[in-house]
């Protein structure tokens, strides 16, 4: 007996390793999906926007001064490296130093550090300029010491209201030097991002700027259509053949077996060329039409009516009740647990595929967010956090269908399985 | 009355599945383009063309491949977890169920971009590979004619065994446990037990899963469509992304046609070949 019990354990250890094998790519998704830059194995959160160890004439590409275009790099006695310094050769004017950054995104932003020494009572302010040369600065702090010393700026968005945060192309550290600062200098040297880990900024930008929030609407709307017209049409049909007697009954049941087994890619040449006459490519109607009713749904809603007791409809018949009183109520009421099984895989069905609606949709604003997904990860080869974020909204509503209705999908894909 | 309810299905029967499948058995013998209505009968002429077609050709072996080369790990790791999910001492095993079946819910094209990921130069296969020692190549594994279709194989295995596995173990329920139990009281050893009584009872069920697994295979499209577009150098061709190049990007539909007839005809082999060993078995 006790053998038995620690073999249990034994496989229980051993299904559970395997398991976390098998979803080790889901886990990968989730946690890439949240790091600000790089990769799982080559994470990045900290970038080096400025140093000055490269030439004056490398550096004029990465940087420029504000207020004056002289410049000096200079090797301070206490550190072995070298740093910017400007002379302040007129105390009415502002003076700083800017760094380019491309195309950055600042939402990814902690804080920001640098070494600085400004003369005393300067007003420090951090300037951003973003990639449509719109500039906004806020005023940071007052330097109240002299000598160089490390300064860290902590980062928020929302005190910045006019340019794109999104897509910042400077950055920028400016002082107001008081009156008596004649002639003496501003030093900077190390200028750095801290990038926020976990960030959830890659989803606010996938959804916001790559149309994921309209991929996700159209795919939403879409299913959900069909899977309410699924669950109406496929028990009208199905109530029809599991109930009534008329003739051809069992040769329409196999057709509708029949097409069980077409693959979509066989029907799919006419269909297109039928709703490019119809006028119907690139619209809602195209992606929800054909799939109001399935044959799947038709087979499934018949194997469950079959099995309800027949009395109730009996007797609402001789009471004098139509068939469409019968189907509505009693038959559908009667139906709940089948129709979840329907809707939800019918959802999934719907929510999942790409050959359809790649072929029947043209234009961006009417792609599913399967279409969507494929084309973004065609553009953005290597941007793993943002395409890993844009894989879990395409796959999180089913993942948490499944989490929820588990049993239901079991059952359908047996119920389907059985059929043969 | 009666017309009125079968009707949704009906209206939809006729215009979506009958009407296409006729038409496109039409189209197969022309040059129809799609774009110009004009279209010339030219007999077997596609049907000759695909099997003179280097790129039809090339798409039918990595299919091949990939049915020969997948269904055999899908299927056995299915029937080795179903087993063990099955087993006496396992108390609970809704959870697992539940695990291994996830990635089959999950869209192909979110698994082929995960995948995408997990292959790249300094993905996961990558890493753990150079930290093993081994020397890999700096470049994606899609990005290589003789890894890509491989590295397509081994996600689709992953993706698919799951489904299998849930019927498999469905099938597994269906052996009545009496039988368990006299086999026992008569002394049946464990391999007389899993070869008489098992093995027969679920015989209906592996069919099932491997023509299922068979047809699946024949239709691959969205992780060739999302991870390679058919290459490198066509390395990851198959028949449906063929059949989608040549209807919809070359606007070739005649051609087209005859290439989904093709794979029609492949499918119903396959599900004829199934209905006939189920028909002989003695279950």
């Amino acid at each position: 007996m006790k053998k038995r019990t620690s073999g249990g354990r034994w496989l229980f250890t051993l299904l559970i390793l395997l398991l976390v094998i098998s979803l080790m790519p889901l886990f990968m998704m989730f946690f890439t999906s949240v790091i600000p830059q790089g990769d799982l194995f080559h994470l990045i959160t900290e970038r080096s926007l400025l140093d000055f160890e490269s030439s004056p004439i490398y550096l004029r590409t990465k940087m420029k001064t504000i207020g004056t275009r002289n410049f000096e790099l200079k090797e301070l006695q206490n550190r072995d490296n070298k740093v910017l310094s400007i002379t302040i050769e007129d105390p009415g004017k502002e003076y700083g130093v800017a760094a380019f950054t491309g195309d950055n995104d600042m939402n990814l932003v902690g804080h920001l550090s640098l070494y600085i020494s400004a003369p005393e009572n300067s007003q420090l302010y951090l300037g951003l300029k973003d990639i449509n040369d719109v500039e906004e600065r806020i005023p940071l702090q007052t330097i109240t010491h002299d000598g160089l010393k490390k300064l860290r700026v902590d980062f928020e968005p929302q005190q910045f209201e006019t340019v794109n945060i999104g897509h910042i192309s400077q950055i920028q550290f400016i002082i107001a030097p008081p009156e008596d600062a004649l002639g003496r200098e501003l030093i900077v040297d190390d200028i750095q991002s801290k990038l926020k880990f976990p960030t959830l900024s890659n989803f606010i930008t996938v959804w916001k700027e790559q149309d994921f929030a309209r991929y996700m609407f159209n795919s939403s709307l879409i299913s959900l259509v069909v899977v309410l017209g699924n669950l109406l049409f496929c028990s009208m049909v199905a109530y029809a053949f599991a109930r009534k007697q008329f003739r051809g009954r069992e040769i329409l049941f196999s057709l509708v077996l029949a097409t069980m087994m077409i693959p979509p890619q066989v029907t799919i040449i006419p269909v297109f060329i039928l709703m490019k006459n119809l006028g119907w490519i690139d619209t809602y109607m195209a992606l929800i039409f054909p799939f109001l009713v399935t044959p799947f749904g038709i087979f499934l809603m018949r194997q469950y009516i079959e099995q309800l007791p027949s009395e109730f409809d009996e007797a609402a018949y001789v009471d004098g009740a139509s068939d469409f009183q019968i189907f509505t109520r009693i038959i559908m009421p009667l139906s709940g647990p089948a129709m979840a099984v329907l809707g939800i895989n019918t959802f999934i069905t719907i929510w999942n595929d790409l050959f359809y609606p790649l072929v029947m949709t043209n234009s961006k604003s009417m792609r599913t967010v399967q279409v969507g997904l494929a084309m973004y990860q065609k553009l953005n080869q290597t941007d793993w956090p943002r395409m890993m974020s844009a894989s879990t909204i395409a796959g999180i509503p089913v993942i948490i269908i499944f989490l929820i209705f588990q049993k239901q999908i079991i059952s359908g894909l047996v119920e389907g399985g059985v059929k043969g | 009355m009666i017309f009125a309810f079968l009707s949704p299905w009906l209206i939809i029967f006729a215009i979506f599945n009958a009407f296409p499948i006729i038409y496109s058995f039409f189209t197969s013998f022309t040059d129809y383009s799609g774009l110009n209505p004009e279209m010339k009968f030219v007999g077997l002429g596609n049907y000759i063309k695909a099997f003179q077609d280097e790129v039809f050709l090339k798409a039918l072996g990595n299919t091949l491949i990939f049915v020969v080369g997948t269904i055999p790990f899908t299927t056995g790791i299915a029937l080795l977890l179903a087993l063990l999910l099955n087993s006496k001492r396992l108390k609970k095993n809704g959870i697992f169920k539940a695990g291994f079946f996830l990635p089959s819910v999950i869209s192909m094209v979110v698994i082929s971009t995960i995948w995408i990921y997990l292959y790249s130069s300094n993905g996961l296969f990558n890493t753990v590979g150079s930290f093993l020692g081994f020397q890999m190549e700096a470049r994606s594994w899609l990005a290589s004619p003789k890894t890509a279709l491989l590295s397509i194989m081994i996600m689709d295995i992953w993706a698919a065994f799951g489904y299998y596995l849930i019927l498999i173990y469905a099938g597994l329920q269906n052996v009545p446990e009496q039988l368990y139990e006299a086999a026992r009281i008569d002394g049946a050893t464990n391999t007389q037990i899993a070869l008489k009584i098992t093995l027969p009872y679920i015989r209906p069920t592996l069919f099932f899963v491997i023509a299922i697994n068979t047809i699946r295979s024949f239709q691959i499209f969205s992780e060739i469509y999302t991870m390679t577009g058919g290459g490198p150098r066509n390395s990851t061709q198959t028949i449906v992304h063929y059949l989608y190049q040549v209807a919809f990007r070359q606007f070739d539909m005649g051609y087209g046609s005859a290439i989904s007839y093709i794979l029609l005809i492949m499918i119903m082999i396959v599900t004829l070949i199934q209905r006939y060993l189920l028909r002989s078995d003695p279950v």
